[in-house]
């Protein structure tokens, strides 16, 4: 059984998601303040902390909890589960090695599916490589299994998100995803200018291996596409 | 009409042209003090005479002072004759007094006779003084002049003239003047018909009959004189004879009065004292007078200093004075006097001053030109007034005094209004500029749409305006507090309720899958649909805040506007396959500084807005076009028209002008805004216009 961490404020939520996961099949224990947890979890790491970021009086309460577990853990999965969804929380909250960041409009059943998918990726990550499954793309390789992308021959760190949004436009290359199109595959919600961030991320990614990277297209008005060149 | 503050002030410091009016005022009482000084003064002068020249009968006896009274053509007056006088009986010498000139005609004839006409006989005379002679003249009109036939010895069968007068001892004497030709003359004594050489003169012809001018020594003279022309005309035996006064009584001769040497020789002292002096005896006649009334200003004028003047009082009497001047009058050295040459004075100084009393006039000049001051002192004799001292002065040197008071005046008036105005107008200038200032800053401070866009920035001045400053700077600021409050409400509003709608929405869920009941599922549906378009709304208005962030910090890049609005343009047409799109499009390249995704998103908010209000059937007209320089694009879209006053709000935060009964999705008016938002970001404008039953959107982007 998989053990998974609320870090959560507000009870009402709190108990919703412990009883929704529970009855899914996982050993839930919900946290309300980030000093009970910290003291917790780092004794006795879970398998997947789902941390809101403001906890209490403190505002960023989330964001130190998140630092300490990823001192601790590496590997550890985290999402952010959260009601702020400016720019500046959603990239902060990434970039301190969270796998994702929802925020709280979020259904249960798509958060349920997050949750899976990480656990599968995880899973994957630790299972041997199966070639057969692979898309490749030029020096594009997507491995479904494992949410892993790799570009000539690197490992992408992608989020959940990115990876979908990655996978939707590589599977189809040069067909214009809308951003509509995007949003169901990566079964997110949010509005085109959430997309465009991912999309700017997910280049700035690329970039980072590859200074010439130019596969991502804007169609203006429409949407992306990945150019096969 | 707009009165600035300056202007105001300006007006207001013309109270300082005052100044000037109460500084005349004062010189204007000083003056008068002055005058009132110089009348003491005048008055002490001619007390002063007086007191020299009372009880002393010795200078009045000689001069007929103790006549009951004198008349006019019979008691004669030697003027004081300024220039010599060449006896020649052409008479131009006597030119300046031809004023004094006396008419002697019908009502001086001897005997009565009605028949007489001027052209007959008559003559104008008159009678001087000059040096130690006496002089006299005679223009004598006479139709038939008779001269004296040359071998005839009487002296009286032609036309002569008679002079009589009563010598030093009091006898009477009398000469005849009778020639046989014109030219030099002598007289001849009436009683011995000798030649009488020490009366000479000329006899002259004229046009009208003769002249004759002659002079006899001062020291034959008594106090009595009496002429008469006798006229003989051809075949009259009578003589007609007109007088001067009766010559043959002793009695009835007329008298003489020569202006006395003594008593000149006692006031000549004033002239240099800056005083014109007459003594009048008790007949109004000049015994004698000294001084100029011309330079007699009494000595008030000699207060100013004469000096080498400095560069100042150059410029003073270069440019400051020619102005000065045009108000104030220079005393005249020129005037016509009237007293110069009268025989008797007259005024009401005199009369009181023969009555006993001492007293002062003033009067102006005939011309106006200046004024003079006189004041009569009585002379006593035996408590008999037997004349008066008569002091006249101008008020010439008060009036240089006030001159010069003035023009200092003036230079310090001129000084204080220069100064004064001039520190008004500055000080006015920098109240408000300040005061501009404020108001720009007030100004900018708040855009068109009501926003709060700057700071007002505090003067720190401790007065009025500094105050003002601060409390608009303090006003802004909250107001800036507020706004920012305001336009923070979305973000604020949908991240607090997110929590909530979470909750709702989890609980709603779980309720679902553990409720297998049928008719509570529709209910669990209703609500979560409500859930849904709750959270529609929250992301709706996430996005707008979203975008504020995202432009704040987005990097500008060069790209072609043609080709995203070209390319967006293909989208839509996809995106809506029900409308119809009429597409003027440029391809002309047009590279533009910003942000793509940002002008797709323009264009999403404005195609959509263009969509919702379409009428069916119409088409939405897209026009794109680059125009000197300036790209501008606008979609029109037959439909409602805006409300005339919303035209510029329609653009605002949540400003939405739908009918709410039409609205299937929830619309918090955020798309028009955030279309401004990112035409504020490229620094373009964005307006709306009701245009032929529909509603234009036009974006124009400054080159």
């Amino acid at each position: 059984m998989k053990k998974i961490a609320i870090i959560e404020d507000q009870d009402a939520i709190r108990e919703n998601y412990i009883d929704m996961l529970e009855s899914q099949g996982y050993l839930v224990k919900g946290y309300a303040d980030r000093i009970s947890a910290q003291d917790e979890l780092l004794a006795n790491l879970p398998d997947l902390a789902i941390i809101d970021i403001g906890l209490g009086d403190e505002i960023d309460g989330g964001f130190m909890l998140c630092q300490a577990l990823r001192a601790k853990s590496q590997t550890l999965p985290i999402i952010f589960l959260t009601a702020r969804d400016n720019e500046i929380d959603t990239v902060s909250g990434l970039r301190m090695g969270a796998d994702d960041y929802l925020t709280k409009d979020i259904s249960l059943a798509h958060l349920a599916a997050r949750i899976s998918a990480i656990f599968r990726r995880q899973l994957a990550l630790n299972t041997p490589q199966q070639q057969a499954q692979l898309i490749e793309r030029g020096e594009l390789v997507i491995d479904p299994e494992r949410m892993q992308v790799t570009w000539q021959g690197v490992t992408i760190d992608l989020t959940v998100t990115e990876y979908w949004l990655v996978h939707a436009l590589a599977i189809r290359p040069g067909h214009v995803k809308q951003r509509n199109d995007l949003m169901n595959e990566a079964k997110i919600y949010v509005d085109d200018s959430t997309i465009t961030s991912h999309i700017k991320r997910i280049r700035k990614k690329f970039l980072k291996i590859d200074n010439a990277f130019d596969h991502i297209d804007t169609v203006y008005g429409m949407g992306y596409r990945w150019e096969a060149k | 009409m707009r009165i600035g503050l300056r202007t105001k002030v300006v007006v207001l410091s013309s109270f300082l042209l005052l100044l000037p009016w109460l500084g005349h005022q004062y010189v204007a009482e000083m003056e008068n003090f002055l005058r009132l000084g110089q009348e003491k003064n005048l008055v002490a002068t001619s007390r002063a005479l007086a007191t020299a020249l009372h009880d002393r009968p010795k200078l009045f006896d000689s001069q007929a002072s103790f006549l009951e009274s004198v008349e006019k053509g019979r008691d004669l007056y030697a003027y004081n004759i300024v220039g010599p006088i060449q006896l020649d009986g052409k008479l131009q010498d006597w030119q300046p007094y031809l004023p004094l000139v006396w008419h002697y005609g019908d009502a001086y004839l001897t005997q009565d006779n009605a028949m007489h006409s001027d052209e007959d006989i008559s003559f104008k005379h008159m009678v001087g003084k000059y040096k130690d002679y006496l002089y006299a003249q005679f223009s004598v009109t006479d139709d038939d002049v008779v001269m004296r036939g040359r071998n005839t010895i009487s002296l009286e069968r032609n036309d002569h003239l008679k002079i009589a007068f009563t010598n030093l001892e009091g006898e009477v004497k009398t000469y005849l003047i009778s020639t046989k030709q014109a030219g030099w003359v002598n007289a001849f004594d009436a009683e011995t018909k000798m030649p009488f050489t020490q009366i000479q003169g000329y006899f002259r012809l004229t046009k009208q009959g003769y002249n004759i001018e002659l002079r006899l020594p001062l020291t034959l003279l008594g106090n009595k004189l009496g002429f008469a022309i006798l006229d003989k005309d051809q075949g009259e035996e009578e003589l007609a004879e007109i007088a001067t006064s009766n010559l043959n009584e002793q009695q009835s001769l007329g008298s003489i009065l020569v202006p006395s040497p003594e008593i000149e020789e006692i006031i000549k002292g004033m002239a240099r004292a800056g005083s014109r002096v007459f003594v009048v005896d008790q007949h109004r006649r000049v015994l004698a007078d000294a001084g100029n009334i011309k330079s007699a200003d009494g000595g008030w004028g000699d207060t100013i200093k004469k000096r080498k003047p400095s560069r100042w009082e150059q410029f003073e009497e270069e440019y400051l004075h020619p102005i000065y001047y045009k108000i104030l009058t220079r005393p005249a050295t020129e005037f016509t006097d009237i007293t110069r040459d009268v025989a008797a004075l007259d005024g009401s100084h005199i009369n009181a001053a023969l009555d006993g009393h001492a007293k002062s006039t003033w009067r102006l000049t005939p011309d106006q030109k200046a004024v003079i001051l006189s004041a009569a002192y009585p002379i006593w004799i035996d408590d008999q007034v037997m004349g008066a001292v008569i002091a006249e002065e101008t008020t010439n040197g008060i009036r240089e005094i006030r001159n010069k008071a003035f023009e200092k005046l003036f230079n310090v008036i001129l000084a204080i209004m220069l100064i004064g105005t001039l520190s008004l107008f500055l000080f006015a200038s920098i109240i408000s500029t300040r005061i501009r200032r404020l108001r720009d800053a007030a100004e900018k401070a708040i855009d068109a749409q009501g926003r709060v866009t700057g700071k007002i920035d505090k003067q720190f001045s401790s007065d009025e305006i500094g105050d003002l400053s601060r409390s608009f700077a303090s006003i802004v600021n909250r107001l800036g507090g507020y706004t920012h409050y305001l336009e923070n409400m979305s973000s604020r509003l949908s991240h607090e309720l997110r929590t909530p709608v979470a909750v709702v929405r989890s609980s709603l869920e779980s309720l679902e899958l553990q409720n297998t009941h049928e008719p509570s599922q529709k209910y669990i549906a209703r609500a979560k649909e409500g859930v849904a378009r709750l959270n529609k709304i929250l992301t709706t208005m996430s996005e707008a805040t979203r975008l504020e962030h995202a432009i704040e910090n987005s990097q500008k890049e060069q790209f072609n506007l043609s080709e995203v609005i070209n390319g967006c343009m293909q989208g839509y047409t996809l995106a809506y396959p029900n409308k119809h799109f009429n597409l003027a499009l440029s391809d002309e390249a047009y590279a533009l500084n910003g942000v793509p995704e940002f002008i797709a998103q323009l264009l999403d908010k404005l195609i959509s807005n263009a969509v919702d209000f379409a009428e069916k059937e119409t088409s939405i007209e897209v026009n794109y076009h680059i125009t000197s320089g300036k790209a501008q694009f606008s979609i029109f879209n037959a439909g409602p028209l805006l409300p005339p006053d919303m035209a510029n709000h329609i653009f605002d935060s949540m400003v939405s002008v739908r009918e709410s009964s039409k609205q299937k999705e929830p619309h918090l008016g955020l798309g028009l805004y955030m279309a401004r938002l990112i035409c504020d970001f490229h620094g373009a404008t964005i307006t709306a216009t009701n245009k032929n039953q529909g509603v234009e959107f036009l974006v124009t982007f400054k080159g």
